[in-house]
């Protein structure tokens, strides 16, 4: 090796860092050590290696930086949480069981058509099966889940009532039951309940609910509200009492 | 380091605060030594930690935190330069000729600021790998993987950007009055 090229090669050396062990420059430092210009030469890149990375080392950081990461970090963290990345992918996975479990529920019920019947397998088997971490789509854009629904031949043209209206969506899913369609509407109703919206075509039972005023049944832990509208039969769910189901009809 | 345990191992995932404290300060003197600009030093660097606490949980190899701010920081540098124009490469090889010129002793003349200057003046290709270099002590593979260019283009680029940075620095240490001795040729 000639000393331009260990030159070359010395040019990359920071003093100081793990470069001494790197074997590439082992040949160009035996080099600099028999020629004492390279010698020279090296001495002073070395300080003025040192030099610049001394300085570029001491750049002056702002006090309040770091307060100022952490409250913008901190306030970032207060998105609703079924926004947060980490609940999109345990949605993924768990719409897998969910599907699964589902179709397993209703299929194996031998029961018949009355709405009693509907009511009580659906939500049931949502309390089965189902989680806040089950949807076939998550949006809070209650537009898109209409259309996602229409997309997939599930009824899609329900009409919410003005409080549902003013709530964000969580997501949806299409379900089935005995070869109708049904759409579910899952709505952020805050402090991390959801409410369910099963609406299915009316001519899928043989008895369905009044128009007004609508049934409230329990079902297991979710108190549920009935009705019919313009061809359609929408169920509402939700944890707890017929109070809460009442501020959102 | 707090990001690591009394035995030496990393724990499954650092908490915000370990992270932050661990890296604002060197992420924040690179943001700088790009930019040359306090306010959007700050900007990226707070940035980077609002990627990572949307997006951290998708590194599965916590061990690359680090590697993996810094690659955050550049490329949201990037995005906001919106710059269009191709990086050339250029072979260590052509760096031979322009080894640098320079005296020893500048220490008397030289600041942070001016370090910084310089590093702004020089081709943008070379601004980010010579930061690292010299502010981090990462290896060129580690380079390599926060600019995602090839080791060799690293290398490279470090050459030449050492020798602009140094033809700058003695440029402005020569225009103002300081005597120097050519050692090189």
């Amino acid at each position: 090796m000639d000393s331009q090229r260990a030159k070359e090669i010395l040019l990359l050396y920071r003093p100081g860092a793990s470069d001494a062990n790197d074997p590439e420059f082992a040949d160009a430092l035996e080099q600099a050590e028999r020629d004492p210009e390279l010698a020279r030469w090296f001495e002073a890149h070395c300080a003025r290696q040192s030099l610049v990375r001394h300085q570029l080392k001491h750049i002056s950081v702002p006090q309040e930086l770091r307060q100022r990461i952490l409250d913008q970090v901190a306030g970032h963290s207060k998105i609703v949480w079924w926004r947060r990345p980490s609940f999109h992918a345990l949605a993924a996975a768990a719409a897998i069981v969910l599907v699964a479990g589902l179709a397993w529920f209703w299929t194996r019920s031998n029961g018949g058509n009355s709405f009693a019947d509907y009511r009580d397998q659906i939500v049931r088997g949502v309390q089965r099966f189902y989680d806040a971490n089950n949807m076939d789509m998550l949006t809070n854009n209650l537009t898109e889940i209409r259309a996602y629904l229409a997309q997939n031949s599930a009824p899609s043209d329900y009409v919410l009532t003005k409080p549902m209206e003013k709530l964000p969506g969580i997501g949806c899913n299409v379900l089935k039951w005995r070869s109708n369609k049904v759409s579910l509407v899952c709505l952020d109703s805050g402090n991390k309940n959801i409410l369910y919206l099963f609406v299915v075509d009316r001519s899928a039972v043989s008895d369905p609910p009044r128009t007004d005023p609508p049934q409230f049944v329990r079902i297991r832990k979710l108190m549920s509200a009935s009705w019919s509208h313009e061809g359609r039969i929408y169920i509402l769910a939700a944890s707890g009492e017929e109070d809460v189901l009442r501020r959102f009809l | 380091m707090a990001l690591i345990d009394n035995e030496g191992r990393m724990p499954a995932r650092p908490d915000l605060e370990s992270l932050v404290d661990s890296y604002y300060s060197s992420l924040y003197q690179f943001a700088f030594s790009l930019t040359r600009n306090e306010d959007d030093a700050c900007d990226l660097t707070q940035q980077t930690f609002l990627v990572w606490a949307s997006k951290g949980h998708q590194l599965r190899d916590v061990t690359k935190v680090k590697t993996w701010l810094f690659t955050t920081l550049y490329r949201e540098f990037l995005e906001k330069r919106r710059r269009q124009v191709r990086f050339p490469h250029f072979e260590l090889a052509e760096v031979g000729d322009d080894l640098p010129r320079v005296a020893p002793a500048t220490a008397d003349q030289l600041d942070s600021g001016t370090v910084v200057r310089a590093l702004g003046k020089l081709d943008e290709v070379f601004q980010a790998p010579l930061t690292l270099f010299y502010l981090e002590d990462y290896s060129y593979k580690e380079i390599a993987e926060i600019l995602q260019i090839p080791i060799g283009t690293v290398k490279s680029r470090i050459s030449r950007g050492i020798v602009q940075l140094h033809n700058l620095l003695t440029q402005g240490a020569r225009a103002s009055g300081g005597t120097r001795k050519d050692l090189h040729g």
